[in-house]
């Protein structure tokens, strides 16, 4: 099981590491993002996902994709 | 059960707190233990004197320095007076005593659940390079000094900053090598040799509090990390977790050392690499904290001291919060006025 998958994730975007206890607090776009991620969704897929449900453009949702998942890689998380 | 008296020192509840108030704590929450706790003071300030709710009857103890001559004397006593089923030391000082009477504390009728004097050597600062291959964990690259040489070679050796540590209490970063050849003196006058020097290893500082069963056995696990910590270093929040590469040693260390008693591990962990800082050979002051989420290794221990059965270790959540608070009692002088003149309160 990678780590992603066992970080546990509130609805208030409160993210804790079961491993390192370390916890996090993301946005209401990072909650949607972290969910996609965990359930092992394709960053174009999280991004269109992104593009239906808030105001923003396809090509911006995409590089928020990539900036978040290289934050993860830096947290070890991904 | 019948009504079991157990002896519990360390119930030193102050703010670098001995782990007695926790194991008390915890043994008096086990309701079927039915739990009277003696209390074993050395100062007649320890709160515990005064925390009749948790500790039942208390008294002040000699220092079990020399050959305890005067310790067990005391302790027939409070056998004799007050009945005393079993001990459970939780200070330092006291477990070279207890591990070398052990058999004597046993024919007095009092049990123990304790590691054997090889055990106990073997967590040894000055051992640790041999335990960690055992457990097969990293440690920090490690010098054992017996010589002001052979510090200031290993401080070349290792490089700058290092931890120079005393071979039973305290540690201190070093900087400079003026501050190791400081830190090495003052350690010498106060513990003797060796002094250990460890290269510095930075990562999250993660801990274990287990118990062993003697045959190689868990008789439970936590995992914590330490979320703030006092001046004095010591838990003040933290939270429970499951690191699998600390929990896997932390179980290669009972299996392989056929640990016998409770323990803690203190470790660095970076990603997977899991290094081992120090083993303490009892519970840690936070022992509550593995009450709280379901895991009562007091409790545990009392019934593998009697060789009663009792089913595997409970499983626990990851990310329950401990929070340690500050608190006061009122009580009557002539608690304490029993302390200093009779040298028992209760």
């Amino acid at each position: 099981m990678n780590r992603l998958s066992q970080l546990a994730l509130s609805d208030e975007g409160f993210v804790f590491d079961p491993q390192t206890g370390d916890s996090f607090q993301v946005s209401e776009t990072g909650i949607a993002v972290l969910r996609a991620l965990k359930e092992g969704r394709s960053d174009e897929d999280i991004a269109q996902q992104l593009v239906a449900h808030f105001d923003v453009a396809l090509e911006e949702a995409r590089r928020d994709c990539t900036d978040f998942r290289s934050q993860l890689k830096n947290f070890g998380l991904a | 059960m019948k009504d079991l008296a157990i002896g519990v020192s360390g119930i030193n509840a102050v703010d670098n707190p001995g782990p007695g108030i926790g194991v008390a704590r915890s043994l008096k929450e086990d309701a079927s233990l039915n739990a009277r706790i003696i209390g074993l003071a050395y100062d007649a300030m320890e709160p515990g004197l005064y925390m009749d709710w948790v500790v039942d009857r208390s008294f002040i103890m000699p220092y079990p320095s020399g050959d305890g001559g005067a310790y067990f004397e005391r302790l027939a006593y409070i056998r004799d007076q007050h009945g005393l089923d079993l001990l459970i030391p939780n200070l330092d000082a006291e477990l070279p005593l207890y591990i070398k009477r052990a058999g004597e504390l046993k024919d007095m009728g009092v049990g123990t659940f304790l590691p054997s004097m090889e055990q106990f050597k073997l967590r040894g600062k000055d051992k640790l390079i041999e335990v960690a291959e055992r457990m097969d964990i990293k440690l920090p690259k490690t010098k054992v000094c017996t010589s002001l040489d052979q510090l200031i070679a290993a401080v070349d050796e290792l490089g700058l900053p290092v931890m120079v540590k005393g071979s039973f209490y305290k540690a201190y970063a070093a900087y400079t090598s003026t501050q190791a050849v400081s830190h090495f003196h003052a350690l010498v006058a106060e513990w003797g040799y060796p002094v250990i020097v460890q290269s510095i290893v930075v990562g999250e500082e993660l801990n274990v509090i287990g118990l062993g069963d003697g045959e190689g056995g868990s008789l439970g696990l936590v995992g914590i990390k330490k979320i703030s910590v006092t001046s004095l270093g010591k838990i003040w929040t933290g939270v429970t977790i499951k690191h699998r590469a600390m929990m896997e040693a932390a179980n290669r260390f009972i299996r392989e050392l056929k640990w016998r008693g409770p323990f803690e591990l203190e470790c660095i962990v970076k990603g997977d690499d899991v290094y081992l800082i120090e083993i303490n050979p009892r519970f840690p002051a936070w022992v509550y904290f593995a009450t709280g989420v379901g895991v009562n290794l007091p409790a545990r221990l009392v019934r593998a001291a009697l060789g009663v059965d009792q089913p595997p270790a409970p499983d626990y959540d990851a990310g329950k919060l401990f929070v340690r608070y500050s608190y006061e009692l009122v009580t009557d002088m002539v608690k304490f006025q029993q302390a200093v003149t009779r040298g028992e309160v209760g």
